[in-house]
């Protein structure tokens, strides 16, 4: 029993220096992004792609097309960054669209979030922090 | 019609062949082969209008907006400067989208077009509302609707569409697709011509409804600063080639009978 806890705190104790290494000193303001907006590489490449392609309104089929993704895994994607209030989505006819809220304040920070992820030391920690799986 | 009525390109030479530019609230065609300069034009058109003080809105089915920064800067123009003072946006979409935003009441594109108080507008390219319907009748209509959607929306369009065919002498695939002449507000063809052995570019406006323009066939060039229509081949026609009737056949090759 002893050793057991003394393994779960070891364990714990390399992930928070992990933790620390990776994401201790990253903007609180840019974690406050990851962490409601991010959670798949996927996700990632639309949200650079909105931010370069601001004024996009598209469907579904067309935005995968444009990520070079599959349509299944970015209707998904979609829908959650719609349902997390990144993405206005809106039904045109018998089509649904796709487009970037019109919000000055939540544009900032996803033009923030795309500038800090060309830094490569930035995209390391995207990265590990991608494949604990959006958690901490 | 005045002088002062007109929508000016901007672009050396072609202003004087529009009699002065554009008409306001019109459609405009841009028809030609791939790389000859319909992009140049419209990106061309886009800027004059943006310093000039009147934004500007392109609409691309086909380019990234990226694409548009760069061309436009490697002439000097800087779009993204544009984009920040609120004089140029580049929305991307479909065909069907776009016209079905268009078509609603207070659909996206029209309220950028209110909010930035667009003038003009580049549509690239009207080639893919083609995968809209294989039926001309139903192309025509739809290709309609947009057309009027964006004349009510006060907008000054520049629509361009490919054209399949390199050279004047080629057989045309698309000569039995919808015939966009008569639906739009003025009509003008890119194309290359070979004469003597080199490739030259020429520009010639079909059709302006409503005005009066130049019909005669004239050279143009795209340089640094972008495009430049220049003097009639006419006018060269016993300079450079020395050989008139070889002219003359460049000619019809590259216009008439297509």
């Amino acid at each position: 029993m002893l050793q057991q806890e003394m393994w779960v705190r070891e364990r714990m104790s390399m992930n928070d220096l992990t933790f620390r290494v990776y994401i201790g000193d990253m903007d609180p303001e840019l974690l406050t992004f990851l962490k409601r907006y991010v959670d798949s590489f996927t996700k990632v490449d639309l949200l650079r792609f909105f931010h370069n392609n601001p004024h996009t309104i598209d469907t579904v089929e067309n935005i995968a097309h444009y990520a070079g993704r599959d349509q299944e895994t970015v209707q998904r994607e979609l829908d959650q960054l719609a349902t997390r209030g990144l993405l206005e989505k809106t039904l045109l006819g018998q089509m649904v669209v796709y487009a970037l809220v019109d919000n000055p304040q939540l544009r900032k920070q996803l033009a923030d979030f795309v500038t800090a992820s060309n830094d490569p030391q930035f995209r390391i920690r995207l990265i590990y922090y991608l494949v604990k799986g959006g958690h901490f | 019609m005045q002088q002062s009525e007109r929508v000016r390109t901007g672009i050396p030479g072609l202003d004087e062949m529009l009699n002065g530019g554009f008409l306001p609230r019109t459609a405009n065609l841009v028809e030609g082969a791939p790389g000859c300069g319909k992009t140049t034009l419209g990106m061309q058109f886009i800027y004059h209008g943006a310093q000039a003080g009147e934004p500007g809105l392109i609409l691309t089915f086909e380019q990234f907006p990226q694409q548009y920064y760069r061309d436009a800067a490697s002439f000097g123009w800087d779009f993204r400067a544009l984009e920040k003072q609120g004089l140029l946006k580049v929305v991307m979409s479909s065909p069907e989208v776009a016209l079905a935003d268009l078509e609603r009441f207070n659909g996206k594109i029209a309220r950028l077009i209110h909010e930035m108080q667009a003038q003009r507008i580049l549509v690239e390219s009207l080639s893919h509302f083609e995968r809209m319907s294989r039926e001309p009748r139903e192309l025509r209509t739809l290709l309609y609707s947009f057309f009027n959607a964006l004349k009510r929306e006060g907008l000054v369009a520049l629509l361009t569409r490919e054209t399949y065919v390199l050279l004047g002498d080629e057989e045309s695939e698309d000569a039995d697709q919808t015939n966009l002449g008569f639906l739009v507000d003025s009509y003008t063809l890119l194309r290359y011509v070979e004469i003597e052995s080199a490739i030259r570019r020429a520009i010639i406006v079909l059709k302006m409804r409503g005005s009066a323009h130049d019909k005669r066939i004239r050279q143009f060039a795209i340089g640094s600063q972008g495009m430049v229509v220049q003097d009639t081949f006419r006018g060269r026609e016993g300079i450079m080639s020395g050989n008139p009737r070889q002219m003359a056949e460049s000619f019809v090759k590259a216009f008439i009978r297509r």
